[in-house]
């Protein structure tokens, strides 16, 4: 999807882990603005299909950030600022790039968090026998 | 079982074998046939739980929960519940304000689900001490428990907004307090703080905000003659020497670090460690063979400080 960027959360499973469900409200919690110009979803390792992610992208440790197929945040939740510089830099255009860096001091919003974790499949999918839709 | 290796242990001592811990929490319920959020809110029905896979797994000590949302939920988030998990919150009271400004109120042993746990204490601790089986508290820790009051702004707060993240990691540590002398009075004998993101910040954010706030709810512990732990979870390499210096009696981690690595920090601070069988790549997906797996985690732990889990 070439006019998004996407993202995808490694972690064992954001319900029962802390650390992952923080880093996958750290993405769930950017500004609208910012949500129309993503995609992202949880890859937990409960799962084949988790698993399969998590090798596809040479992932180490949980939780982990992935932009643009980079590791950017391996066991570390990001600041704000360093989400947007972080993605900025994996822009697939310069219109996009300078539309995510004007947004370098909005902050996150938490008025639609539950809904974005439902869309990106947070805890939806931590049984062993569970499918990533 | 045997309560008295086990406390040996968490405090760093030598024991005659390694003691078992299963942190079983939520699979206390598939166990006896249940929904998680159905055992989770019945007394009854989580004594039973945790009286069983006691004997079930012999454990020498067993959660009575391992809840992170149980300390928030009694502050005034809400919560989502699953059949199948813990309950995750869904509100942050204090996303746009300080705890004082939300009103937020220290928790009493009527607020939230502490009823229910007294009330599951009160049922499984006589069972569990027939079975020669510690009862442990554990309660969340104050990064976590900031983490659920403010969202995840408080990881940026911390750089930025120190004294906003110093207020509510504070309260949440006199909350973490609270909470650890309520495990003391249901008759736990071991009280650990689980701060599970207090792996994800760097160490110099740690001693700042992490030490500081722990120390109310360690004292809390001590004072109760009950042994302490702090447990985190992740790759937490990088705070390690400042969990191994932050007062408890000990600390347990999980799957990601090397146990050898965590063996010889613990000795050198004088602690107990607990950890580290494998829960996703042996015990939950069988990619490694748990039996192997816990040779391993034997062999590298010893008789001296360790206690067997896992991770």
């Amino acid at each position: 999807m070439a006019d998004k960027i996407t993202i995808d959360v490694l972690t064992l499973d954001s319900v029962q882990c802390a650390a992952c469900g923080y880093m996958m409200e750290s993405i769930a919690a950017l500004p609208s603005d910012v949500q129309d110009m993503i995609v992202y979803k949880e890859w937990s390792i409960k799962n084949k299909d988790g698993i399969g992610k998590f090798m596809e992208l040479k992932g180490k440790v949980l939780p982990t950030i992935c932009i643009e197929r980079d590791l950017v945040f391996e066991s570390i939740i990001p600041q704000y600022e360093e989400l947007i510089d972080e993605m900025a830099k994996r822009a697939p255009n310069d219109e996009m790039r300078g539309r995510i860096e004007s947004l370098r001091e909005k902050g996150f919003e938490f008025d639609k968090i539950q809904e974005n974790l439902a869309k990106a499949g947070a805890g939806m999918s931590t049984r062993t026998d569970s499918k990533v839709e | 079982m045997a309560k008295q290796m086990l406390i040996d242990a968490y405090r760093g001592k030598r024991t005659e074998k390694p003691p078992w811990v299963p942190y079983a929490g939520v699979h206390c319920a598939f166990l006896i046939n249940e929904p998680a959020d159905k055992m989770l809110q019945d007394p009854e029905l989580l004594a039973k739980g945790v009286v069983n896979t006691a004997k079930r797994y012999n454990a020498d000590g067993i959660p009575l929960v391992f809840d992170l949302s149980v300390e928030a939920n009694s502050i005034g988030c809400d919560l989502k519940w699953w059949a199948d998990n813990v309950p995750s919150v869904t509100n942050h009271p204090c996303s746009d304000k300080t705890p004082k400004d939300a009103g937020l109120q220290m928790p009493t042993k009527e607020s939230g689900r502490w009823p229910v746990l007294y009330e599951a204490a009160r049922i499984a601790k006589p069972q569990l001490d027939e079975l020669d089986c510690v009862l442990m508290g554990l309660f969340c820790g104050p990064l976590t428990l900031a983490s659920h009051l403010a969202g995840v702004r408080i990881f940026t707060d911390v750089y930025k907004n120190p004294e906003f993240a110093a207020e509510v990691i504070k309260f949440a540590g006199e909350v973490g307090a609270e909470a650890a002398k309520f495990y003391a009075e249901m008759g736990c004998e071991i009280i650990a703080i689980v701060d599970p993101v207090a792996s994800q910040i760097k160490s110099e954010t740690f001693q700042q905000f992490v030490t500081p706030n722990s120390q109310p709810a360690i004292k809390a512990i001590h004072a109760a003659g009950a042994t302490s732990s702090f447990f985190i979870c992740g790759d937490c390499t990088k705070v390690m020497e400042d969990v191994c210096k932050i007062g408890t009696h000990g600390f347990a981690i999980d799957e990601q670090l090397n146990m050898l690595f965590v063996r010889d920090l613990a000795r050198k601070h004088g602690v107990g460690f607990g950890g580290n069988l494998k829960l996703t790549l042996a015990l939950s997906l069988g990619l490694l063979s748990p039996r192997e797996d816990a040779i391993v985690s034997l062999a590298a732990g010893g008789q001296e400080g360790y206690t067997f889990a896992p991770g």
